[in-house]
Order: C-alpha cells, then sequence, then structure tokens
C-alpha cells in the first residue's frame, strides 16, 4: 500500500513538472501572419506563386522571429474586395492576427488595406499595383510591396516613344489597376511627345478580345498599351497574335507576369513589357529562382516572377521589421518598418521602404519577349530602372502616413 | 463610322455566336430532352481542352478530335450512372445541386493533376493563317469553328427532331411511364442523351482551345454564358440556343464599338428583355420545368 502511496506521488509529481513544461511551451505564443491571397478566380496562379514567395521567406528564418514560431494562415481573398475584406476581418477577430500580407488585385489591396486600418492592424499589400494603394488610399497601418503603376509607367515610357512609336491605343482592364496603368502612360503623353488615339475598357473576366482587336487594327496606331493581367491576358496575347496585331503595331505592356507569358506558343510572345523583376537579372535571382523551382517544380511559373518576388520580399521587410522592433506590438513594428532597407535583395539595388507613403523601393525591369526562346529566357531584360528615379515624390503624391 | 470595320465586327459577332452554340448545344440538349440542368457542362468542355492538348501532339490533330470526344462520353457516362440517374424527372434543382456539386470537385480535380498552370494550343496548320482584304481581317481558324459549330449544332437538331430517337427521348421527359409501357428502355436513351451532351461539351472544348488557351477554372468561366443562351433560345430547343448565341455574339461584338466596359452586361440585359416578353425564351415550349 505504501510502495503504491509513493507511486501515485511519482506520478502526480511527474504530471506537475510535465504539465509545468507544458504550460512554459504554451506560453510561446506563435506571431500569426494572415495570408489574404486568391486561391480561386482570375488570379489564382499568382495567388500560390506570392505564398511559395512569402514561404521561402519564413525558411530563411528557420520558421520564426524573436523566438517565436511564425504561423502563416490563408485565407481566399476570391479577388473579390469584399470577400478580401470579410476574410481580414475574420482573420484579426478569430485568429487573432496582427500581421496581413497579400492580395494580387489592387482593389483587394484597398479594402484589406481599410480593413486594417480600422482593426489596428498591419497589412503588407504585396502584388497590388495601383497607385492609389500608397496613393489616395494610403494608410498608415499599409505598407505596400509591389512597384506602384507609375514607377512602371514611368520606368517604359520614354523607350516606347522614342523606340516604338508616339501613337499610342489603349487596352485597359477595367478595374483600379487597369486604370492606373492606363492613367500613367495618359500622363506621360506629353512629357514624351506621344499622343493618344483611342481606347478601350475590357472587363475583368473577358476571353474573347476578337471585337476589340478589330478596332485597334484599324485605329492607326503604332503602340498599343496593355494594362491586363491573369488569365484573360494569356487569351489576349494569343489573339494577338492570331489577328496579327504585331504586324501593323508594337505592343507595350505597362506590366506583365511571366505566369501569363510563359504558357504560349513562343511565335505569340512578341511585346515590349515593364516588369517588376526578372529572374535572370543577377547571378544572385538567377540561383535563387533555381532553389524556388526545386522546391515547387508544380508551381505556375518555372522561374521566380512578379508574385514570388514581391511575396518574398514582403515576408522578408516584414520578419526584419518585427526584428527590429523585437517586439509583434504594431505600431512599434509599424514605425521599425519606415526607412527600412533590405540589402539582400538578389537585385541589383537594396530596397527601401520610404517613410511617408510605405511604397517599397525596388527596380523596375524593362523587357523584350524573346519569340525564338524554347526555355525559360522567354524574354531579354533591356534595362533595370532604379526606383528613385521613376517613383513619384512626396510633392507629386502628397500624403503622409509616417509615424509622428 | 468605318464600313469595313462594323463589318469585320458583324462577320466576328457571328462567328462568335457559332462557337457560343457549339458550346451551349449539350448543354440545351440534356436540358430539353432529359430535364437535367447539367452544370457538369462546363468541366466536360474542360476535359476536352485538356484532353485534346495532351495528346494533339503524340496522335496529331484530327485523331484527336475523334478520341477526345469519345473520352469525355465515358466521364460523363460514369457521371451519368453514379450522380445524374438519380434525379431525373425531380425538380430539377435537385440536378442543378447534384451537378453543380460534382463539377466544383472535378474542376479541382482537373488543376490538381494538370496543375494551376495554362497550357498553350495552337490552331492547326490548315487553319492558322488569316484572311486579309484590304483593311479586312479574320481568322481563318474563327471561321473554321463556325462552320464545325455549325454541323455540331446541325448534327445535333436532326438527331432530336428529326429521328425517332429523338422523339421517344422528349416523350420520356413529359411520361416516363407510358414510354416505359411501350417497351422503350427510357434510363438506357437517357444515358446516351447525357453522353452525347458530354461528348459534344468535349468537342466544343477542343475548338475553344486554341483561340482562348487551357486552364482550370475555363469551365466554370464558360458555364454562364452557356446557361444564359439556353434560357435566351428556350429551354431545350436546339434553334433557340443558335439564335440565342447568334444575339449574344453579335450584340457582344458590336457592343465593343458603343460600350465596350458594358459589353459583357449585354447579354445578361436582353436575356431581360427576351424573358420579360417571351418567359419561355425565344423558342420555348412547355417542358419539364414548368
Amino acid at each position: 500500500m505504501k510502495k503504491l502511496k509513493i507511486g501515485f506521488f511519482i506520478v502526480m509529481a511527474a504530471c506537475v513538472v510535465v504539465g509545468g513544461l507544458g504550460t512554459s511551451a504554451s506560453a510561446v505564443e506563435p506571431i500569426r501572419i494572415g495570408l489574404v491571397s486568391p486561391v480561386s478566380g482570375n488570379y489564382a496562379d499568382h495567388g500560390m506563386l506570392e505564398r511559395i514567395g512569402m514561404e521561402m521567406a519564413l525558411e530563411e528564418y528557420g520558421g520564426e522571429i524573436l523566438g517565436r514560431p511564425v504561423t502563416l494562415i490563408t485565407a481566399d481573398s476570391e479577388t473579390n474586395p469584399d470577400a478580401a475584406a470579410r476574410r481580414a476581418r475574420r482573420l484579426i477577430e478569430v485568429d487573432g492576427v496582427k500581421f496581413m500580407m497579400g492580395g494580387v488585385s489592387s482593389s483587394v489591396a484597398t479594402a484589406v488595406g481599410a480593413v486594417a486600418e480600422e482593426k489596428g492592424a498591419l497589412y503588407f499589400a504585396t502584388n497590388g499595383n495601383s497607385d492609389t494603394v500608397t496613393g489616395e488610399h494610403a494608410r498608415h497601418h499599409v505598407f505596400r510591396a509591389g512597384r506602384s503603376m507609375a514607377m512602371l509607367v514611368r520606368g517604359g515610357a520614354k523607350y516606347v516613344a522614342d523606340n516604338l512609336g508616339k501613337k499610342w491605343f489603349f487596352i485597359t482592364h477595367d478595374y483600379s489597376w487597369g486604370h492606373s496603368g492606363t492613367r500613367w502612360a495618359r500622363n506621360m503623353l506629353d512629357v514624351v511627345g506621344a499622343k493618344e488615339v483611342g481606347e478601350i475598357k475590357v472587363p475583368l473576366g473577358t476571353r474573347d478580345f476578337s471585337s476589340q482587336l478589330l478596332q485597334v487594327r484599324n485605329s492607326g496606331a503604332d503602340v498599343l498599351v496593355i494594362t491586363c493581367a491573369g488569365f484573360d491576358n494569356v487569351a489576349l496575347m494569343k489573339q494577338l497574335a492570331e489577328y496579327r496585331i504585331y504586324d501593323k503595331m508594337n505592343v507595350w505592356y505597362t506590366l506583365m507576369e511571366y505566369v501569363d507569358m510563359w504558357p504560349l506558343d513562343p511565335k505569340e510572345r512578341q511585346p515590349y513589357c515593364s516588369v517588376e523583376v526578372s529572374w535572370d537579372e543577377t547571378p544572385e535571382m538567377i540561383a535563387f529562382s533555381e532553389k524556388v523551382h526545386k522546391k515547387y517544380p508544380a508551381a505556375a511559373s518555372p522561374v521566380i516572377d512578379n508574385g514570388s518576388y514581391n511575396g518574398w520580399l514582403a515576408m522578408k521587410l516584414l520578419l526584419e521589421g518585427i526584428k527590429k522592433a523585437g517586439t509583434d506590438d504594431v505600431e512599434k513594428v509599424i514605425c521599425a518598418m519606415e526607412g527600412l532597407e533590405l540589402k539582400d535583395t538578389k537585385r541589383k539595388n537594396p530596397a527601401k521602404i520610404r517613410a511617408f507613403d510605405h511604397q517599397v523601393m525596388s527596380d523596375v525591369v524593362l523587357v523584350k519577349a524573346n519569340p525564338k526562346a524554347t526555355d525559360t529566357r522567354i524574354w531579354n531584360v533591356m534595362d533595370v530602372i532604379p526606383a528613385e528615379s521613376v517613383a513619384r515624390t512626396k510633392a507629386e503624391n502628397p500624403v503622409d502616413v509616417s509615424c509622428k | 463610322m468605318d464600313i469595313i470595320l462594323i463589318l469585320s465586327l458583324i462577320l466576328n459577332g457571328l462567328a462568335l455566336g457559332m462557337v457560343y452554340a457549339a458550346v451551349a448545344v449539350g448543354f440545351s440538349l440534356v436540358l430539353g430532352v432529359s430535364g437535367v440542368i447539367n452544370f457538369c457542362h462546363g468541366v466536360m468542355y474542360a476535359f476536352g481542352a485538356y484532353f485534346f492538348w495532351l495528346l494533339k501532339d503524340s496522335i496529331g490533330f484530327w485523331p484527336s478530335v475523334l478520341v477526345t470526344p469519345i473520352l469525355v462520353a465515358a466521364i460523363g457516362l460514369v457521371i451519368e450512372r453514379v450522380l445524374v440517374r438519380r434525379v431525373y424527372g425531380l425538380d430539377p434543382l435537385f440536378g442543378l445541386l447534384i451537378t453543380l456539386g460534382f463539377s466544383i470537385a472535378l474542376e479541382e480535380l482537373i488543376r490538381m493533376i494538370f496543375g494551376p498552370a495554362a497550357h498553350n494550343v495552337n490552331a492547326p496548320s490548315f487553319a492558322n493563317g488569316v484572311i486579309i482584304w484590304g483593311d479586312f481581317i479574320y481568322s481563318q481558324y474563327r471561321i473554321f469553328i463556325a462552320l464545325f459549330g455549325a454541323v455540331m449544332v446541325g448534327g445535333t437538331w436532326l438527331l432530336i427532331d428529326k429521328t425517332n430517337f429523338g422523339a421517344i427521348v422528349k416523350a420520356g421527359m413529359f411520361d416516363s411511364e407510358m414510354v416505359g409501357a411501350l417497351g422503350h428502355n427510357l434510363p438506357k436513351l437517357r444515358a446516351v442523351i447525357f453522353v452525347l451532351g458530354a461528348a459534344l461539351a468535349g468537342l466544343s472544348g477542343i475548338l475553344a482551345a486554341p483561340i482562348w488557351s487551357v486552364k482550370s477554372g475555363m469551365g466554370t468561366a464558360i458555364l454562364m454564358p452557356s446557361f444564359l443562351i439556353v434560357l435566351m433560345g428556350g429551354l431545350g430547343s436546339i434553334p433557340g440556343t443558335i439564335i440565342g448565341a447568334l444575339i449574344v455574339g453579335l450584340s457582344t461584338s458590336l457592343a465593343t464599338l458603343v460600350i465596350p466596359r458594358f459589353v459583357d452586361i449585354i447579354p445578361y440585359l436582353l436575356l431581360g428583355i427576351i424573358i420579360y416578353i417571351w418567359p419561355r425564351g425565344l423558342f420555348g415550349e412547355q417542358n419539364i420545368t414548368d
């Protein structure tokens, strides 16, 4: 009986010790990051790519920051601002998320940004490129990793006007990002001495562009300036070749995604494009691209593209911001991120977060598609343009969302 | 206004309409004859495009055009045997829900098997050029698929409206007991119709692949235009489907001249007007949904 009692106390003691250990282990609360990213819809591929980039960045930190594990919680934005805002609200209120990132579409980024501001969370828009995200909708709680359309259009407009032609026809994806691209190209008309000869706005979800392209052919333009992305754009590029648009004029995309051009037949790849990143712009980027492809061979893009790179960049900057702040207090992290510079960008220049509009400053690239390529070199890099030379200045973008 | 441009847009609208008709005819067939709103039609169309993409380089264009619909028909047979046969004669809502749910699952399956990326399919070499006549230009492939679509739709119409087979299956829709009592194996005939609808969807997927490319989610994207065309033409009416498809093709093509940003609303607007005037659609007759 005595032995039994001793045994009972030993077991009880063990339970207390183990329980205590358990308590101390669970005391290390994970840092939860909500990924509001498209899993379905026109931009589902781009969503997957940005999440790959984020996971690659987190892996570099061993999956933790400040000695705390980082948990990623994905919520499907459906490329729909209402759905994304709902999911963002749930992430904050139910899942206890303080940090969010993702959002391929600018309208989604704007909607999620508003929720973040209201709820006091930090939101890092990864791939929305509309100027409004860090322009008229700039918010204290919102950062943006993707290049703004101002940067992308300014990076290419002069070359296009000087070398490709001065009569421009616009095809615009009919939502905030598309408008932003055409608005900036229009702003550049006087600057580069070009003139507009027409515009067609195409609704999101358009698969057949035949009627629009018949009009483009008859427009007398010598450059077709396109701001269109996603599956719509894959179909559009096929039809540009089908309707022999390249025989009549040059085509310039204000922003091209690698994943949109990659599936095409080589002869259908002919436009000039502004891109956020090219996988072959530096040896470091090539090595990184190979590493990502090895880890995610089934990804929609066989190389690093805008989406995966910006996902990686945003996650790195956020983790560096948390590290610099030494806490997960949102306000302190926001202030720590302002002015933060990241040297390891795999690019020619470092990336830096501007304090006044929370825009990440990273290079813009101008490329020309290569219709002869049968491997991943589907375009040739023509120029790498430093962000500072093309981004809107404080005078042009008079907002101030910085920590006072 | 440039007359050449308007003529080009009219021709484009007609060709586009025939492509839509080819896509919608299988949907119309199953709905009109079996009374099932088959939302698996879109995913059958996607299977057609994917199988064609897989086969065309190894066995060639025409053999792929032959084999692909057979493969899609086989999938259609499985769906009919496992799911759809349970909802014949019931409220059409049951068929709609069961096929919608299954089509979502199949879309995910396509994504898992073939990956999320888009795939390229080139037009066959015999129709890979353009017809250029002054300022007029038109794609040979679109003319080819418009003609091919016309043959598909015409063949289906002949089968349903001009053969004993079609008459029996249609009769079964109104009085299945009487048709059974007359010695006809109605479940078998309905299975044939469903499989034929799947094959037509697969065939239209082949036709559309070179112009719209191949990608997961393509089935969902085509479903609503197909449904809209069928409603416009009248449930189950093949001539109605053709007219509905031509209206959609022509209106969207010409609307790009005037209100390009609202071009995708035009068919819905027209549907509203048509349904307001003719509640059963343009060629609608009394059917199982009444």
